[in-house]
């Protein structure tokens, strides 16, 4: 295995997949900088939570995608040199899927990891009130990366299965932009979306006073079964992605 | 020869998924901006012109930019399969015409876009009930959107054409939407292109005359699409293919 995830490492060398991941890094700084810059020192005092409000929700639409370019960047050599079928002589298929799928994942725990020191780093640079809520920010991680990985997996199955890179790609957007619309539907269909996920998994929710139109943060309790399905669909997803890569002519 | 240039980047997108992705995209925010508008009645008002602020607050920042990335891309695509740039650059055709079809393809796709999203504003209007004549200003943001979608379609261009990538120039679009909208709200927008699809369609203020002025806006328009038609026509010129 470590020298299919070798071989990963090789291919994707000076293709510039950090500098992508990098680059969403900057807008969603660019995001909470400018989402920041307008509250006062009250505010400020929910600063924690307000962070911990917003890049969820923006998560919904940055995350998918990360995913989907790194998937798409990851299959789309293979497609464009078709080595695929070369590459099955020498390694099983079902490994170099899961090669594929470990190489992809250091990426997204990569951007995860960047949104945490975005949020612990300026809530220290504007002195946020209050202790560090280093539980709540390691669970953000957490989910973070569950539903982003399983996100990825999804991305990744399509981007191997169909040549043709615009299909994961616009299939990939549609779901991060109904994944940011799902915040309004009920729970129950909220739970069917992969991209809502990021929503679902919230660990802060928000009061806004229509007549003063002041927010108020507030923890909530984690959505265990939440966590349990979407866990649930990775296993689902990565299972029927390598069966379907495996039975695939290439 | 533009016109059979173009011929041929009919042809190419002929049958071509991209339709798919012109169709189905524009009905996400048309849908969100019509749900958030019913659920919002008692703050939004000002009938058609809440509705089109709703419909365009996640058109402009999220949906068109993608959109247009999407295009541009496809538009390239075949360019950087195989090692077709090898034909592309030795065929009798002048470079310049080249870019300038796909261009012009871009720009129908943008202006036909508009068209699409125009009329589920309309449809949606009257799905939510909506008393009183359409805007007449319409045709305008409508216009002045496709002008601003112009410039993002030919920045995406010069992206696709740099990146041998499909994604790569679609993920930049969105981040472009979105660094849009925290730029339009610092009083820049103006100078980014992705924020003047906002600006050319009144996303913020449908009621009120464009925030920069028409001329501001036109001029920004000319000089962004002139800098990158150059850009992309003198990279075209000086640099050597990359194929396979």
């Amino acid at each position: 295995m470590s020298a299919a995830i070798g071989m990963e490492v090789l291919k994707t060398k000076g293709r510039k997949i950090w500098l992508v991941v990098a680059v969403m890094m900057a807008v969603q700084l660019l995001w909470a900088g400018w989402a920041i810059s307008n509250k006062d020192a009250n505010d400020l005092v929910q600063g924690w939570m307000f962070f911990l409000y917003q890049f969820p929700m923006l998560n919904c639409i940055i995350m998918p995608v990360i995913a989907a370019v790194v998937a798409s960047r990851l299959s789309d050599v293979e497609h464009k040199g078709q080595t695929f079928k070369l590459l099955e002589t020498i390694i099983p298929a079902q490994r170099i899927f899961a090669a594929k799928f470990i190489w992809g994942s250091i990426y997204m725990l990569g951007a995860a990891l960047g949104q945490l020191a975005i949020m612990i780093g300026m809530g220290f640079v504007l002195h946020f009130g209050g202790p560090v809520p280093w539980g709540a920010l390691a669970s953000y991680l957490f989910f973070t990366l569950v539903v982003s990985l399983t996100i990825y997996i999804f991305q990744q199955g399509v981007s191997m299965f169909v040549a043709n890179q615009m299909v994961p790609m616009t299939l990939g957007l549609i779901g991060g932009f109904i994944g940011l619309f799902s915040m309004f539907f009920p729970q129950g269909l909220q739970k069917l979306i992969l991209w809502s996920y990021y929503g679902v998994l919230m660990q802060v929710g928000m009061n806004w006073d229509q007549t003063t139109r002041a927010t108020d943060f507030y923890w909530t309790a984690i959505d265990w079964s939440g966590l349990g399905l979407i866990l649930v669909f990775f296993v689902l997803i990565y299972g029927i992605g390598r069966i379907l890569f495996v039975r695939k002519e290439v | 020869m533009l016109i059979r240039v173009l011929k041929a980047e009919m042809i190419k997108m002929r049958h071509s998924p991209v339709w798919l992705a012109f169709l189905l995209i524009p009905i996400i925010p048309a849908f969100m901006g019509t749900f958030n508008y019913l659920n919002n009645l008692g703050m939004l008002e000002n009938q058609w012109y809440s509705l089109w602020t709703q419909h365009t607050i996640f058109t402009c920042y999220f949906f068109l930019p993608v959109l247009i990335g999407i295009y541009a891309s496809y538009l390239f695509r075949l360019e950087h399969a195989n090692h077709n740039w090898n034909a592309v650059m030795t065929a009798p055709v002048p470079i310049t015409q080249v870019f300038m079809a796909k261009l012009m393809m871009g720009w129908l796709m943008v202006m036909l876009t508009q068209l699409w999203i125009g009329l589920l504003f309309i449809i949606s209007g009257f799905l939510a009930g909506l008393a009183g004549p359409i805007p007449p200003e319409l045709p305008v943001w409508l216009l002045f959107g496709a002008l601003g979608g112009m410039v993002v379609c030919a920045l995406q261009l010069c992206l696709s054409l740099v990146i041998r990538s499909f994604a790569v120039p679609v993920g930049i679009a969105l981040m472009g939407g979105i660094a849009g909208l925290a730029l339009l709200s610092q009083g820049y927008g103006i100078y980014f292109p992705y924020a003047l699809i906002t600006l050319g369609m009144r996303a913020n203020d449908p009621a009120a005359p464009m925030s920069v002025g028409e001329i501001s806006f036109l001029i920004a328009c000319a000089a962004f699409i002139a800098g990158f038609c150059l850009f992309a026509i003198t990279w075209l010129k000086r640099r050597d293919v990359v194929t396979g």
